[in-house]
């Protein structure tokens, strides 16, 4: 029971991550080795600093750990990382230390060389305890923070400061001379303050170091304070409760920016799902349950387009996104016409069987996919440009849910811009006012509806595109935005494409600011309850259009 | 007054249904305790609660038929009521188990000791009469619908609006009985049921004796419906569906009754989940999900809404169909069930019952114009002979 | 309280409402007297059927006084409360219960208890029977009581309406363009029953044909976007330059 628990924490992130880079500079070591660096006297001296971590306490082997990495001698990583990974042996009386890696060849730690008339079993593994790991992770850093590598010094850097141990500042200062690097100079900056308030520095300069680490505004800044603060001088307390509180202010405001972005995202996504159905329930009148279905069938065809593009032109992979939009676009539109065609148009009038049989038909798409596709999750993957994340302040951004707003905004307005300013859009218009009137004008009613509903599925579709990006690409994918989306729409106003937007952005803002104090779920339901209250007050929504026309 | 009520004039179409059910009580039951093995009549075990669950869903039909066939409320979150009742008379059998679940705690659920609760939430308390889960059981379902219809009614939301709020109510719920928090089993939901009444309920007796309960509330229950929709509130009801600001201009509150038959029908919801969970030997939230609710709707419109004994039909061959297909062409059965709502909207609107109805009525007026006709004929010739006669005469 | 108001069975003052920026009445103002019988003309988009909306209940107005019978502020009060109250109205399309019989139309219609339980436990009494046989004879469809409503004529389902609307023993009634789609003889007959039915109760009648209004020979309010052009006899309001402008046209 006991070993099951522990072993799991053999692969808990940090001391993986410090496995991992040791590794990596171990490799780099071994390649400068073959270069004819490390010439064998200067091993030697190290021998007796090796030998001592196999005597003593975990004080006194820490110690020794720490006045290794003094050396600053290149062959140390390698020896470090031996002793974490627990292959460095020593015989139960002490004396000289050995390393048994695979097997059972006793081999030289310094030299590599299979070690004669030492028997593995008169040897004891040299244990770790979590002192001595920490010991060994700031020598590692120490060590590194030289490294002619930017990415590893920029790491070590983190985990400096992430210790900051005041023993360390001469190192830091060494470091900081050298540094060019303006972020792991901020970092080693941020470092040094930190060791300065830990030390019996001046109260002039741990001023300076509370400017230095309040300047950093985040999370870390403020334990550091707040830590500092109980060690404090008199007259420091002042400053630092003055930094803390700013830090503070700073943090909630930023908290409220990131909770603002997530909910636009997420209002966004909502946007993209519900502005097709803004199309056919709002301006026709007809309860599209198969929109969900739409959705999922766009994500599918992106799905589709990245898998043929992989294949027949590999070079255009990158821009498979750009190709899935217009032709989700055209399949679902496409798809929309038929259903129209094929069901809706008997049913116009009667909005209940509409929902009813769309509801069928959302159950038959659904099989089909997971009778073609199968009923698990597709991997759609995302392009480079929509990978990645980029802060902004306190902010985190991603790429792919930046796109996902832009795209919906554009697809907001290309088809606002549809709507008032071309022909099909005025006479889809036309026939929504007044059908009898518009086709005795010579406009072709079930022509038109056939295009509308045709264009409302085909932007689904495009939301499937999106959604493909963030979500899991599954049959059941258009059920997880259907009731959302017709939130969105009832919530917005029927009729209204701006309500639309509106409500779409408020509800995902809202949903986000409920996340944190109720929980995703329960924030959720709270939402929808709140939704339900609304509609009771404003049974048209919020951008609801008055008067004699609506109530037929 | 009351009994003068339920006794008022019924259709015979309905009495004879009602019939057939009581029939079905007191048969199966004998045909699956008596009948010895193999003999003709008898009715295996296994089906006697896979019947017993179709007159659940006949009922839970009915009562949807209710509020949707006479009222011209299409609700889509009727699975929620059932399903509340179902967990109602859950709590109860679930405190029945006792000392004998895994964990053996005379008064937690299994799950809670799993959870690692030390008391019983304040809302189970009760839950270990028979009487107070029975009294639960109507007024649960009954006072959500009665709130919900009172906000809604009043504010006057109609239309597919109401069927998407009354959508949104089911999936808040579902996710709420998702969590473990709520006390209600979570994920997993309520069973592992040992007895209901002192009496096992895994025991053929006990199940035979479910479906005969089961069979009589249904009886009950279509005869009162029955009462109801032929009163006068009944077609004050069909005149809230049909022209619903003509009956506001008459006078009556819509929204009275509306709610009225809203929370009557959501009691019968919920008395049909309460007999269903004995049966099926467990509730979980998947109850709640709004394709539940979607479905009961297309039982009723392929069985004929606006009859009484449509719903119960339709509910009793779709779940039949359904237990044939899903056991013969499992990947098969969602193409079915869909094709079946788009049959049903556009080609048999008025369901089966519905057809049928209209057929006959059709038949009946066609021999009303045809012996009319005949009368006519049959005057006509005489006066022709007459007319004949008198030129005959000059 | 203004005289003006105890003495009359509707009082309308300046009464306004608008839609989206569209005034569908601008300070409308007139005056019904208790048994009277009233014409109300105007072209479309003058304002009547939102006249009716606001004296029904079915809208509220932005501004303005609706008094009924001497003492009852209508802009407080519901469709269900005001028709209680005893206000009648007819449809402009002929609204009945299509799949009732003509018989359970007026047995809906009645003027009695109409809450959920009364109704539930409603019984057809002798009196009951006789005021629907009654009315069914007033408006000559006897023969047909039980057919359903659905199969009636455009013009019998006029009068179905009408039915039910003297079932409903209102002291008011407000008439949508009674005659529309009826017959020359049908309409006649309209009129001899409005001034019929007139004798007991207030009467508003809104209606485009000028004859039929002129078989009326009432008082006639012609309205003109949302307000009251002309007030008086046919031949007064017929001859007022405004609403041969307006309405009549030359």
């Amino acid at each position: 029971m006991i070993r099951a628990r522990s072993r799991p924490s053999l692969f808990s992130p940090v001391r993986w991550r410090l496995a991992a880079a040791c590794r990596l500079f171990v490799l780099a070591l071994v390649l400068t080795a073959a270069c004819g660096f490390s010439p064998a006297a200067a091993q030697e001296a190290l021998r007796p600093l090796v030998n001592a971590l196999g005597t003593g306490g975990f004080p006194e082997r820490a110690e020794a750990v720490k006045a290794l990495a003094a050396t600053g001698d290149p062959k140390v990583p390698e020896i470090l990382t031996y002793l974490n990974d627990g292959e460095l042996y020593a015989p139960k009386a002490g004396g000289a230390v050995y390393r048994i890696a695979s097997g059972n060849t006793v081999i030289d730690p310094l030299t590599g060389a299979p070690v004669e008339g030492v028997a593995a079993g008169g040897l004891q593994k040299i244990r770790l305890n979590n002192t001595l790991r920490g010991a060994i992770t700031t020598a590692m850093s120490q060590l590194t923070l030289l490294s002619p590598d930017r990415d590893k010094r920029f790491s070590a850097a983190q985990d400096i400061l992430k210790s900051a141990d005041p023993a360390q500042l001469a190192l830091v200062d060494g470091a900081l001379a050298q540094e060019k690097d303006n972020a792991i100079k901020g970092l080693l900056g941020a470092a040094r303050a930190v060791m300065v308030l830990r030390s019996d520095h001046s109260v002039e300069e741990k001023k300076a170091a509370i400017e230095t680490v309040a300047a950093r505004g985040n999370r870390d800044a403020l334990t550091i304070l707040t830590t500092a603060l109980a060690g404090a001088p008199a007259d420091l307390v002042p400053v630092i409760e003055g930094k803390i509180e700013g830090i503070e202010r700073q943090m909630a405001l930023w908290d409220v920016a990131q909770n603002i972005w997530y909910g636009l995202s997420l209002g966004s996504v909502l946007l993209l799902a519900a502005i097709g159905l803004a199309i056919t329930f709002g301006v026709m009148g007809v309860i599209n349950m198969a929109h969900g279905e739409m959705v999922m069938l766009g994500a599918y065809t992106t799905y589709v387009v990245q898998q043929a593009v992989a294949t027949y032109a590999p070079a255009l992979s990158t821009y498979g996104l750009a190709i899935a939009v217009p032709t989700a676009f055209l399949v679902t539109g496409l798809i929309g016409v038929a259903i129209e065609r094929g069901i809706i148009r008997f049913l116009y009038g009667r909005p209940l069987e509409t929902l009813l049989a769309t509801w069928g038909l959302s159950l038959i798409l659904q099989q089909a996919i997971r009778s073609i596709f199968g009923p698990t999750n597709r991997q759609v993957d995302n392009p480079p440009w929509m990978s990645g994340t980029v802060d902004v302040g306190g902010l985190a951004v991603t790429w792919n849910r930046l796109w996902i707003i832009v795209f919906s905004i554009a697809v907001f307005f290309a088809l606002l811009t549809l709507l008032k300013r071309s022909r099909l859009g005025l006479q889809m218009r036309a026939v929504t006012q007044n059908r009898r009137m518009a086709s005795s004008m010579g406009i072709r009613t079930p022509y038109v509806d056939a295009l509308t509903f045709g264009l409302g599925s085909g932007i689904a579709g495009m939301a499937g595109v999106a959604l493909s990006q963030i979500d899991n690409v599954s049959p059941n994918l258009g059920q997880n935005y259907i009731i959302d989306s017709f939130m969105v729409v009832v919530f917005g106003g029927v009729g209204n494409l701006w309500g639309t937007l509106v409500g779409a952005l408020s509800l995902g803002i809202a949903n986000k600011f409920l996340e944190p104090y109720a929980g995703a779920v329960l924030g959720k339901i709270l939402i929808l309850v709140l939704i339900i209250l609304f509609i009771q007050r404003r049974p048209r929504g919020l951008f609801a259009l008055k008067g004699r026309a609506i109530e037929q | 007054m009351i009994t003068e009520f339920l006794l008022s004039r019924h259709e015979k179409k309905t009495l004879v249904v009602a019939a057939l059910i009581l029939l079905a009580a007191i048969l199966v039951p004998l045909a699956n305790l008596l009948a010895p093995e193999g003999s003709l009549l008898h009715v295996p075990d296994h089906l006697v609660p896979l019947m017993g669950k179709y007159l659940c869903y006949a009922l839970l039909a009915l009562a949807l038929d209710l509020v949707w066939g006479y009222c011209g409320i299409l609700s889509l979150g009727h699975g929620a009521f059932f399903a509340l009742g179902g967990y109602a008379m859950g709590m109860y059998l679930m405190r029945q188990i006792g000392p004998r679940g895994v964990y053996a705690n005379p008064l937690l659920p299994d799950f809670m000791v799993f959870l690692n609760w030390k008391e019983l939430p304040w809302y189970w308390t009760g839950f270990n009469h028979f009487w107070f889960a029975g009294l639960m059981v109507l007024l649960v379902p009954g006072l959500l619908a009665f709130v919900f219809g009172w906000f809604a009614f009043r504010s006057r939301v109609t239309g597919v609006y109401l069927s998407i709020i009354t959508q949104a109510m089911t999936y808040a719920l579902l996710l709420a009985f998702f969590r473990n928090e709520m006390g209600f089993g979570g994920n997993n939901g309520l069973t592992d049921f040992k007895d209901i009444l002192g009496a096992n309920i895994q025991a053929p007796e006990t199940r035979a004796t479910l479906f005969a309960m089961t069979a009589l509330l249904l009886a009950l229950s279509l005869i009162l419906s029955s009462a109801i929709v032929r009163s006068k509130y009944g077609k004050v009801l069909i005149g809230v569906r049909d022209a619903e600001s003509r009956t506001r201009f008459l006078g009556y509150r819509v929204e009275n009754m509306k709610l009225f038959i809203f929370t009557v029908s959501a009691m019968m919801a919920g008395i049909a989940g309460a007999l269903y969970v004995p049966q099926v030997g467990i509730i979980n939230p998947g109850e709640f999900a709004p394709a539940n609710s979607i479905e009961v709707v297309i039982w009723t419109a392929v069985g004929g809404r606006g009859t009484l004994i449509g719903p119960i039909i339709g509910a009793i061959l779709v779940n039949f169909g359904k237990t044939i297909f899903t056991a013969a062409f499992p990947e098969f059965w969602l193409f079915a069930l869909g094709a079946l709502f788009i049959a049903t909207t556009l080609f048999l609107p008025k369901g089966i019952v519905g057809t049928v109805m209209q057929g006959s009525k059709a038949r009946a007026e066609r021999q009303k114009a045809v012996a009319a006709e005949k009368g006519r004929t049959a005057a006509q010739p005489s006066q022709g002979a007459a007319a004949h006669e008198t030129q005959a005469a000059e | 309280m203004d005289s003006k108001i105890t003495n009359s069975i509707l009082y309308l003052d300046n009464v306004s409402v608008s839609f989206d920026g569209f005034r569908a009445l601008n300070a409308l103002s007139f005056v019904i007297e208790p048994g009277e019988l009233r014409a109300i003309i105007g072209p479309n988009g003058a304002g009547k059927t939102t006249m009716m909306d606001i004296i029904t209940g079915k809208t509220r107005p932005d501004q303005g006084e609706v008094y009924f019978d001497g003492a009852i502020d209508l802009t407080r009060k519901d469709e269900a409360e005001i028709a209680q109250l005893g206000i009648g109205r007819k449809f402009q399309k002929p609204t009945v219960f299509e799949s009732h019989t003509i018989w359970d139309n007026l047995e809906l219609a009645l003027n009695r208890k109409r809450g959920v339980f009364s109704t539930l436990f409603y019984r057809l009494t002798t009196e009951d029977k006789a005021r629907i046989e009654h009315i069914l004879e007033t408006v000559r469809l006897t023969a047909r009581k039980n057919d359903y409503a659905a199969n009636l004529s455009h013009g019998q389902k006029q009068w179905l309406e009408i039915g039910m609307l003297l079932a409903q023993e209102p002291k008011l009634l407000l008439v949508d363009e009674p005659v529309a789609g009826m017959t020359d003889a049908e309409t006649s007959e309209t009129a001899l029953l409005l001034k019929d039915i007139a004798k007991t109760r207030s009467v508003v009648v809104v209606e485009h044909d000028m004859g039929f209004i002129r078989d009326l020979g009432v008082k006639v309010t012609c309205l003109a976007e949302g307000s009251v052009l002309a007030e008086g006899s046919i031949d007064f309001v017929s001859n007022d330059p405004k609403v041969i402008e307006n309405y009549l046209g030359r």
